[in-house]
């Protein structure tokens, strides 16, 4: 199996298992009980369909830089909220907060987003 | 190495996407502090009047009176099972829904998660996106922003068909009863679908009736009727609540792609 398709299927096994307390109770496949906040580098911003994917990389306490992604609500309802693909690019300094995955992942249910300037970015249309 | 943590975060989140109807759902994001609910509405800022017969613009779910029941989440009558027949019940029985949460995403049999079958009417309304209405000469079009689904209301004057082709979306024939009211009835639906993301079946002799009432300039209600002489035992009715959404274009929801890379699929 490939690095590839091992991050692949572990991604999926994951999801898989959570998929039903996530379809009861809606974002049950992210721990509500805590938040995480991050201050992270930008590497990615996917502006697709379904979801917007931002990826960053953020520093732990002793330094290590870990790979983290947050995911948003889909591309339309951003755009209406005033996103565009642009909003965040590469290098952006961004603070990001978010319910972490049950499973482990490095993958957040973003909550709230700073942008480099210092502005809260909408996270649903209104 | 980079490449696998796209991938595998992009395949992670599309199999999100697949619950992310529910979660998207006004009442979920709601109770998050984000969304709107059902519940006690805020002052309500004077509406204009409903124009004649027009229903022109992009709507999207709204607020429910309070105390009046809505369809939400999976199903039509939220807590009240649909009026199934035998037959009904055993052909629910079959279907494995992930959206109300009784089965896992690799079990589920949902024809919209595992084929990306269109959803069909009235499923189409439990996608949490908005739908704008086009008026024509001879119809009313009701352009869906989830998979560009388009229906075609005619409203030319032509019968309701009594042998009509199977579709996906059926074939619907509208009227306006009054200035501010258009009945659509459809038929001719093949047997692929549901009629709620909770694994409701109905069979080719599915008639539904929408009564789209705009009770003023920014707020369309709606009237569904659901009529299967086979599958349900007498009509199964509920209600829908729209608001106007002046400032919002329709962009694109595909279901095709990211949607199906999962387990199963």
């Amino acid at each position: 199996m490939t690095a590839r398709r091992f991050v692949l299927a572990l991604a999926l096994a994951a999801l898989a298992s959570a998929a039903q307390v996530f379809a009861h109770h809606g974002g049950a496949a992210f721990d509500q009980s805590q938040t995480k906040t991050f201050v992270g580098t930008v590497t990615e911003l996917q502006f697709a369909n379904p979801h917007v994917l931002v990826f960053f990389d953020a520093k732990t306490t002793d330094g290590a830089v870990e790979q983290w992604s947050g995911w948003l609500t889909a591309p339309t309802k951003l755009a209406r909220a005033g996103w565009t693909k642009k909003t965040l690019v590469p290098g952006d300094r961004i603070e990001v907060t978010g319910t972490p995955h049950k499973g482990g992942s490095h993958i957040l249910q973003i909550r709230k987003l700073i942008a480099p300037d210092g502005k809260e970015l909408p996270l649903f249309e209104n | 190495m980079r490449q696998d943590l796209i991938r595998g975060t992009v395949a992670t989140a599309a199999t999100l996407a697949l619950a992310w109807g529910y979660l998207a759902q006004p009442h979920v994001v709601a109770a998050q502090g984000r969304g709107r609910a059902a519940g006690p509405a805020p002052a309500a800022k004077p509406s204009a009047p409903a124009p004649v017969r027009d229903l022109t613009g992009v709507w999207m779910k709204g607020r429910a009176p309070q105390g009046v029941p809505t369809f939400d989440g999976s199903t039509w009558t939220p807590g009240i099972q649909p009026p199934l027949t035998p037959l009904g019940l055993a052909e629910k029985a079959k279907n494995k829904p992930n959206n109300s949460g009784e089965f896992q995403l690799h079990e589920t049999n949902d024809p919209v998660l595992t084929k990306c079958y269109p959803p069909g009417v009235p499923r189409v309304y439990f996608h949490p996106y908005p739908f704008e209405f086009i008026q024509t000469a001879k119809a009313v079009l009701q352009v869906f922003e989830y998979d560009h689904f388009m229906r075609r209301m005619w409203t030319d004057g032509r019968p309701i068909p009594t042998d009509p082709d199977p579709l996906w979306m059926g074939t619907s024939v509208g009227r306006w009863l009054n200035d501010a009211t258009l009945e659509v009835v459809t038929v001719g639906f093949n047997e692929k679908t549901w009629i709620d993301r909770a694994g409701a079946p109905h069979s080719d002799q599915l008639k539904v009736t929408e009564r789209f009432r705009r009770v003023n300039f920014d707020q369309l209600e709606v009237d569904v009727t659901m009529e299967d002489s086979k599958m349900l035992a007498k009509p199964w009715t509920a209600k829908g609540y729209f608001d106007l959404r002046p400032g919002w274009e329709l962009g694109e929801i595909s279901c095709s792609g990211d949607y199906l890379e999962w387990p199963g699929a």
